[in-house]
């Protein structure tokens, strides 16, 4: 596998305040891999992907993606960075209101100069969402808005998919159609990053999962997949028959 | 639950024999509960004895003969499918001794046993998943939702495990008597 990103002794300290500081963070994160961020509100973990979208700057130590060390960009260069190479998912799906479900797809494409409304509506299409392209996102329901926002990040082919609590704004059944959706994306090899309160569904697709307290990494759990028999997984419990 | 109950609600669609009975039991549960053939045999023999079921023909060697439900056992299953489980709450599992032990004998350091209990109920969800994942595929909605409930309890294990490891230990002691 190749390393994709690279955290080294990474510290992030806020003005007037601790919450979601970083206290030298080291770790690296593979090519393909499917990784959860998870911890408390304020331990980092959006602190976290912030520093690796190339959004924030830490305050010590570096960050690198594919190679290229984020602290040597400016910030014409890591505006390029974050246009070319990451794709960024919100808990609040942030759809421009005034634009259709599919000019909202293609603003990132549009950024670089290749917006092509077929390969958007292709997009919009594999997400199982092609009927709302010409729709206004308040129209929309929070699952599709969400794989409206999807689709936005995924326009420019990024090397590295973030997602920021996916499914915090979405109810139980939207939140999972959405977490199907990154499952099946990283099946097709995509990189996803995926900061997350819901371990129940993060363990759903996610192998690594990393665990963020006090801006310290805690743990980094790579969980197995074996084929198990039932009966290794769950038991149920009976009283002896004794009368 | 006991099986006994299984073994009633099993009976009252048609009379089967015991072989029958296992074979369904271990079906219905989804290899999640093994029964071996004579707790089968044991339960009918004293549900016979307290008039729930009733065998069905002559009787030959007890591997030949069918139960059925009779009157009282229908009554006696649907009185207990009615009622909610409101015994004490079941904790099985050694986590909760080992916590209290631990609490003693490690003096309040609990870190090293929660973090590593943690990454097991991780583990956990994960094979909880690919079960469930695999009971839809199979058609089997009963057991996905059997799944289901074990998935939200391993959740709140695991929120159990986070706020464990989030309070200050040492500070209050613990009273030993």
């Amino acid at each position: 596998m190749t390393e994709l990103v690279r955290l080294a002794d990474v510290t992030k300290v806020y003005q007037g305040g601790i919450t979601g500081a970083l206290n030298g963070v080291s770790v690296t994160v593979e090519k393909g891999e499917f990784t959860a961020i998870m911890g408390p509100s304020g331990s980092g973990k959006s602190t976290m992907l912030n520093l690796v979208a190339g959004l924030d700057r830490p305050t010590s130590g570096s960050v690198s993606v594919s190679g290229t060390d984020l602290g040597k960009l400016g910030e014409a260069g890591l505006a390029r960075f974050r246009r070319d190479q990451i794709g960024f998912v919100f808990q609040f799906f942030y759809l421009l209101p005034n634009l259709t479900a599919l000019e909202n797809v293609l603003i990132p494409a549009q950024l670089k100069g290749n917006a092509s409304t077929e390969r958007g509506r292709e997009l919009l299409a594999t997400l199982g969402i092609e009927e709302v392209a010409d729709r206004y996102p308040a129209r929309l329901s929070g699952g599709q808005q969400q794989r409206v926002a999807v689709a936005r990040a995924l326009i420019n082919n990024p090397t590295l998919l973030l997602a920021d609590e996916p499914t915090g704004a979405l109810d139980t059944h939207s939140g999972e159609q959405v977490m199907e959706l990154l499952g099946g994306l990283h099946r097709e090899g995509q990189t996803i990053l995926l900061v997350t309160h819901d371990a129940k569904l993060a363990t759903r697709h996610a192998a690594r999962v990393i665990s963020v307290m006090d801006g310290k990494i805690v743990d980094d759990a790579h969980l197995e997949s074996p084929e198990r028999a039932p009966s290794e997984v769950i038991r149920v419990h009976g009283e002896e028959a004794s009368r | 639950m006991s099986l006994k109950y299984g073994v009633l609600g099993l009976l009252k669609g048609e009379p089967l024999h015991g072989y029958e009975v296992k074979n369904r039991f271990e079906a219905m549960l989804g290899g999640t509960w093994e029964v071996n053939i004579g707790q089968i045999y044991t339960t009918l023999q004293r549900l016979e004895r307290d008039g729930l079921v009733r065998p069905v023909g002559p009787r030959g060697g007890r591997g030949k003969l069918q139960y059925e439900l009779s009157p009282d056992g229908q009554k006696a299953l649907e009185q207990w499918l009615g009622e909610p489980d409101s015994g004490p709450q079941q904790l099985h599992e050694e986590i909760y001794v080992k916590l209290l032990l631990a609490t003693r004998i490690a003096n309040g350091n609990l870190h090293g046993l929660l973090a590593r209990q943690k990454r097991a109920y991780l583990q956990r969800l994960r094979d909880l998943n690919r079960l469930e994942e695999q009971a839809r595929r199979d058609g089997r909605i009963d057991l996905a939702r059997l799944v289901r409930g074990a998935l939200l309890h391993t959740e709140a294990d695991l929120k159990w495990m986070d706020e464990l490891s989030s309070e200050r230990f040492g500070e209050e002691g613990v009273a030993t008597e």
